[in-house]
């Protein structure tokens, strides 16, 4: 299922780029045309000082900065999905506190596709995700296999295999954007929490 | 580390060990002597046939950790490296059978192992990196006299045979056993679940001893992969060697930009550490040396951080709090206990000279060659080294890495949280720097006679 990302055709120059985005277009409907020319200037700006874009999260996913994204689409067993959905909507559709605990996790969605045979999954967290699973095996390996369990074929966590099973159904995105690649989770904390101290002082200096 | 010894003969604390002691070998096992001599011989094999003609000729002198808890020195203890278990003719089968990141070595798993800038492999001694290395061979006693009688043993096996000598380095023979940078080491082990002796007041609950050893059931409650056959496996383990050189000069250098008296220099190297130079924690000692704490290993490492959770005694970015946080908070689920290592330190040079203060002496060759030993070593290594030494974050420190060990970029900083306000102090330098590494595997008794014995 994991698709190599496509290397975008090199350009020397913006004006090249705003010339391969009319090729790209010619074809597309009178909508999408029209759409380009009315924001053709602005996007010529853009393309030729494009942002740092986005790297690789290991073998698979995508990162920017100290965050990477995970996104799946795998095959549910039968009687999966109702058990997954009932499972999410007995917990409010709201996986904190649980996922609060892990520290990396900056969010996390299940959508049912397909009639409910098939599950996207997507989320986004600091750092690579395999340098923690060890401690996952340890320390929440059931509420892991809990919801797996749904998937066809997963092995459990615990299995040598479930890192391959990851790997195999995961999907790059080609795109993401994430407003503040350099903040961890911790980090985010700890500004909180020195804003909250900032407001604090300012109250007794008052 | 003889206070492990000492502390054994005094109270009785041996157990029935749930190991095949008999098998593993010493080093994994038994504590540094104290005091401590020894050598490192780093050696290739120029012919198959000589390399298992030298393992049968060693394995004679390979000590077992069986009652590794009371003093039996000295010993040799051997590992070799996957260049060096191909050099041996082993099976294709088998050699695949060991995990990716020894198979490529440590030079090869920089990127992974934040072995880059001055760090990196092409920085490293002429004899490392480049799959030169096919066996390590450690001499430990705990006299000189001993260290020489152990390396002449070693040097007579290796007479006669096409196998080449690449680096032999002594270590130990320091006063007061203190490392290159002048502080006491070595304190802090894991304790290993059924491996026959109580663990010391502070070691924490004992760890499985699977995460230790081959053949064990590990935390996850099931033995890591072996490398097979089983014989060559069962009772084995990895070794992480990494010879770092302490820049003695840049490191006096920075107390002395931020110390105005001697006081407030040793505060800031115990802050730094989390002990003072005389093995005291700052958790038990906050303001003071306390020398006899220091020497007392029923007392040295009794401690938590349930009452320093703010890190106003032990800073969160300290190297002890790092390398074994214990109950400290941290910003991720971890399991602190499936990221130990047992480490041999070992310390080569001249000793630490407190007054060392030029670039010259930061060239000295003097600092230490680690034995980190796991079972899943080269898995632990890369985490430490990305996430516990060379990050903050874990710890909720940002970008700030060990003041110790961590390659330290431009301009970095250490906080020592402290009322009212934290003191930052800028200038932190890389004051350990990685001269050379390799992954060795250090296998049983029995399967050090499997490997002399292959393709008879």
């Amino acid at each position: 299922m994991a698709t190599q990302t496509q290397t975008a055709p090199q350009s020397d120059s913006g004006a090249q780029k705003i010339q391969q985005l009319r090729e790209l277009f010619a074809d597309a409907s009178d909508v999408g045309k029209r759409a380009l020319e009315n924001v053709i200037k602005e996007l010529s700006s853009q393309v030729s000082e494009p942002p740092p874009p986005i790297e690789s999260a290991g073998r698979v996913g995508a990162r920017l900065g100290k965050r990477s994204e995970l996104t799946m689409i795998v095959p549910l067993v039968p009687g999966g999905a109702k058990r997954l959905r009932t499972f999410l909507q007995l917990l409010g559709g709201n996986l904190s506190p649980g996922a609060t605990k892990v520290g990396t996790l900056h969010d996390m969605r299940f959508v049912f596709i397909d009639n409910d045979t098939r599950l996207l999954f997507a989320t986004s967290f600091d750092g690579d995700w395999d340098t923690y699973i060890d401690d996952f095996i340890a320390l929440i390996p059931d509420y892991l296999d809990l919801m797996d369990s749904a998937w066809e074929g997963w092995p459990g966590i615990r299995d040598p295999g479930a890192k391959d099973y990851l790997v195999k159904h995961q999907i790059t995105a080609e795109g993401w954007f994430v407003a503040n690649p350099e903040l961890t989770l911790a980090e985010i904390d700890r500004l909180k929490r020195i804003g909250k101290a900032a407001d604090e002082f300012l109250d007794k200096v008052q | 580390m003889s206070s492990v010894n000492e502390s054994a003969a005094a109270s009785g604390a041996a157990r029935e060990s749930m190991l095949d002691l008999h098998e593993i070998q010493a080093t994994v096992l038994r504590p540094r002597p104290a005091p401590y001599f020894g050598t490192h011989v780093l050696l290739r094999i120029d012919e198959p046939a000589a390399g298992r003609e030298l393992f049968r000729r060693l394995t004679l002198h390979i000590d077992s950790a069986a009652g590794w808890w009371s003093a039996k020195t000295p010993w040799l203890s051997v590992g070799i490296s996957y260049a060096g278990l191909k050099a041996l003719g082993l099976p294709e089968d088998s050699l695949q059978s060991f995990p990716e990141a020894f198979r490529q070595g440590m030079a090869a798993r920089a990127r992974q192992l934040g072995d880059v800038g001055i760090n990196e492999p092409k920085n490293w001694d002429a004899a490392y990196g480049k799959g030169g290395v096919h066996i390590g061979v450690q001499a430990f006693s705990d006299s000189e006299e001993d260290r020489r009688r152990m390396l002449g043993i070693a040097r007579e096996q290796i007479d006669g045979l096409s196998v080449s000598i690449l680096a032999m380095q002594d270590f130990g023979a320091q006063p007061g056993d203190l490392n290159s940078l002048g502080y006491k080491d070595g304190i802090d082990q894991p304790a290993i679940e059924g491996s026959g002796f109580d663990p010391l007041p502070g070691q924490g609950l004992p760890i499985k001893p699977g995460e230790f050893i081959l053949g064990y059931p590990g935390e996850a409650g099931f033995p890591l992969p072996m490398p097979q056959p089983d014989i060559l496996g069962r009772n084995g383990t990895f070794v992480g060697f990494r010879k770092y050189q302490s820049r003695v000069g840049a490191f006096n250098r920075f107390l002395q930009a931020h110390g105005s008296n001697e006081a407030e220099r040793e505060l800031l190297a115990a802050k730094l550490v989390g002990r003072w130079r005389s093995g005291a924690p700052l958790v038990l000692a906050p303001d003071v040396d306390d020398p006899a704490l220091g020497a007392d290993a029923q007392r040295n490492n009794d401690f938590d951080y349930a009452n320093d959770s703010r890190g106003r005694q032990a800073p969160f970015g300290c190297h002890i709090r790092r390398m074994n946080p214990r109950d400290s908070k941290l910003t991720r689920l971890t399991d602190v206990k499936i990221h130990r290592l047992i480490r041999r330190g070992t310390t080569y040079g001249p000793p630490y000279d407190p007054n060392a203060l030029s670039e010259a002496d930061d060239e000295v060759p003097r600092g230490a060659i680690f034995l980190f030993i796991s079972a899943k070593a080269m898995a632990t290594i890369e985490f430490l080294q990305q996430e516990w030494i060379n990050d903050g974050n874990f710890i909720g420190i940002g970008d700030e890495r060990d003041p110790i060990i961590g390659l330290q970029e431009e301009d970095a900083k250490f906080t020592i949280p402290r009322d009212p306000v934290r003191r930052l102090v800028r200038g932190i330098e890389t004051f350990n720097v990685l001269r050379g590494g390799e992954y060795f595997f250090m296998p049983s008794i029995s399967a050090l006679k499997w490997l002399a014995g292959l393709h008879q």
